[in-house]
């Protein structure tokens, strides 16, 4: 290998990157947009909860329900089931999620029967609210009662959307792998516009023609590729706080995106044929390695198939380390899967381009 | 005498379209060899052989002694090449393309300057390529197919297109490379650059080689040997045509060049193109 070559061709591109106002625009717009935007998210977690009550016995007075509990409980009364149902659904007033007592409730309490409360529970509503919910339907038995009821209420969930079991975060810790990986992918498409201006232009035929070999252009293009996604994304992650505890291990998986971000990078740049095809394949590539970043905004567990996109993996670890505080023997496997979707995607980016240069 | 580049028997074949199909042919050092034919007739394709970009189907290419693509990198580094595309960086200077190109090839002292000034770029050498006109460019690529100072030089269309000033600085580059003593390998389907330029010329068609020889030689063995004379005479003109084969012929030229009112005189031998279309059957368009 011509280490010479290599360099002198990074460095070339270097200064063609800076040269083009496009790319250095990008390039900086995203750092900046999206460091404000991550510090003008609330980086609190919602302290109130809303719950929804339907009670033909209570009739308003159910409002009065939240001071039998500890303080940070809104209750919101509806008229019935439906109208309670779909405020949960739609997330209508603020509402997380709704009682509906039976309408002869403390008549049941009193004849030592156990009525049964139903519970609108959202998908992705953490646990211990739903907890809070439970333990306060029993305390409404117990205020209606005046004493200890001699039965406890049986209470039904009925979850509402797809379960998802998650942890409450605040936005900030939500929005923090999709900004990463939003970066990764700018610079993926930077990258693949640079190789297909110089396949298109055939620079790359001309470079062949002196001693430079192919493998020696291929890795010049890899360093180069890697290099700015690498220095992008840790500078953006330095802004946002996305080292956590762990500071060593959150650049390793930063490190391998840059690598697969690359190998994508590779690959559309020697599929596209000018700026807007460029543009289109790259886009192509990267609306469904979005995709596990948008699902991490919500909580709770991702369908299979987001979780085999190769992005999966850097998102999972990054909330993981910043998130759980989870180390190295936690999320071995997340790393390892990240990297051999590097090795593969940047094998068949190297791969492809060869193949395009070859035919020039 | 080793030859510069020596070409046997290569073809190659795009899918079920064979390009070059079964070319000889030899350059010396010092020689300017024109490799004339139409638009795809094979020869960008032998260029592309040449620079080791494309793999012979069959055949073989020893350039300099050495086989290609066996030893390429070897060969590429003493090799000049002039693409038929204009293949510059073009967000980059005339200076910093000149400079990039000196460090794929291990140049260490390496002064564009000197370069620029061959090819009249001197006054731009800091203007970004995209700022320079179609000569500009074609110009910037000669320098860079000099960069080396190479022994074999690969010229593919050099003028195609370009303004006479541009043509003519071109064409005394390359006559000087090869005073120096560098084999130059010039594809055209100009006739007449390759007949002003070329030491000897070949004619390529459907990716074969119909004739090499020198432009005189084929002129001579495929053009007429004639003059022809015009003059005034009265308030007309006179011409004659007198074949130079013919008994008398020099007597004959003698008496009609010495009559009063003597217009032009021309010699009536074949151009290359003329050849071009005896052997191929067809023209260059």
């Amino acid at each position: 290998m011509n280490l010479a070559a290599v360099g002198a061709i990074i460095r070339k591109d270097f200064a063609e990157f800076g040269r083009n106002r496009f790319f250095v625009f990008i390039t900086i717009m995203v750092l900046v947009a999206w460091g404000v935007v991550y510090w003008f998210l609330p980086d609190t977690v919602q302290e109130t909860v809303t719950i929804g009550v339907v009670s033909a016995e209570l009739g308003d007075a159910a409002g009065g329900i939240g001071d039998v509990d500890a303080a940070g409980l809104g209750v919101v009364t509806f008229g019935s089931e439906a109208e309670l149902r779909s405020a949960v659904e739609e997330g209508r007033d603020d509402v997380a999620a709704g009682i509906v007592f039976p309408d002869d409730f403390s008549g049941s309490i009193a004849r030592g029967e156990a009525p049964t409360v139903t519970l609108f529970v959202p998908a992705g509503l953490p646990g211990d609210v739903e907890m809070l919910i439970e333990g306060l339907v029993g305390e409404v038995a117990y205020a209606m009662a005046g004493s200890a009821p001699p039965v406890d209420p049986i209470t039904e969930a009925v979850v509402l959307g797809t379960d998802r079991v998650g942890e409450q975060t605040s936005m900030q810790q939500q929005m923090r792998p999709l900004l990463l990986v939003m970066v990764l992918m700018v610079e993926t498409f930077a990258l693949s516009a640079l190789v297909s201006v110089e396949v298109q232009s055939r620079t790359v035929v001309a470079v062949l023609a002196t001693p430079t070999r192919v493998g020696e252009f291929l890795a010049a293009k890899g360093i180069f590729g890697v290099g700015l996604a690498l220095s992008e994304v840790v500078i953006l992650g330095l802004i946002i706080g996305a080292f956590g505890t762990s500071p060593l291990l959150v650049l390793v998986m930063l490190l391998f995106g840059a690598i697969m971000a690359t190998g994508f990078g590779l690959i559309a740049g020697a599929y596209g044929k000018d700026f807007l095809g460029t543009l289109l394949v790259a886009m192509l590539v990267m609306i469904p390695l979005m995709i596990p970043a948008f699902a991490a905004l919500f909580p709770g567990s991702s369908p299979m198939w987001v979780k085999i996109l190769p992005t999966y993996a850097l998102v999972q670890g990054v909330i993981n380390v910043t998130v759980d505080g989870s180390g190295w023997a936690d999320i071995a496997p997340a790393v390892g899967l990240l990297a051999a979707w590097g090795v593969v995607v940047m094998a068949a980016g190297a791969g492809i381009l060869r193949r395009r240069v070859a035919a020039l | 005498m080793t030859q510069a580049i020596d070409v046997h028997g290569i073809r190659f074949s795009y899918r079920d379209v064979t390009a070059v199909d079964g070319i000889s042919f030899s350059v010396a050092p010092g020689e300017i060899f024109g490799f004339l034919g139409p638009n795809g007739a094979g020869k960008s394709t032998t260029i592309k052989m040449l620079t080791g970009q494309l793999r012979p189907g069959d055949g073989s290419i020893d350039i300099l002694g050495m086989p290609m693509p066996g030893r390429r990198e070897e060969i590429q580094a003493r090799l000049g090449v002039c693409f038929e595309e204009k293949n510059l960086y073009l967000n980059m200077t005339g200076r910093e393309n000149l400079a990039f190109f000196a460090r794929l090839f291990a140049i260490e002292e390496f002064e564009p300057e000197t370069l620029l000034e061959r090819v009249g770029l001197l006054t731009r050498v800091d203007d970004r390529v995209s700022e320079y006109s179609k000569g500009m460019r074609q110009r910037l690529m000669m320098a860079r197919a000099l960069i080396n100072r190479p022994d074999v030089l690969l010229l593919d269309e050099p003028t195609d297109g370009l303004d006479p000033v541009s043509g003519i600085a071109i064409r005394d580059l390359v006559r000087e490379e090869a005073a120096r003593g560098a084999a130059v390998l010039l594809t055209t389907h100009d006739m007449h650059e390759a007949d002003t330029l070329s030491d000897r010329v070949a004619f390529i068609n459907q990716g074969k080689i119909l004739a090499i020889d020198t432009p005189e030689n084929l002129k001579l063995r495929h053009g007429r040997r004639s003059v022809r004379i015009r003059a005034r005479s009265g308030d007309g003109v006179e011409e004659a045509v007198i074949d130079l084969d013919e008994d008398g012929a020099e007597d004959r030229i003698r008496e009609a060049v010495s009559v009063e009112g003597l217009m032009t005189i021309h010699t009536e031998e074949a151009t290359l193109e003329d050849i071009f279309v005896e052997y191929a059957g067809r023209g260059l368009a």
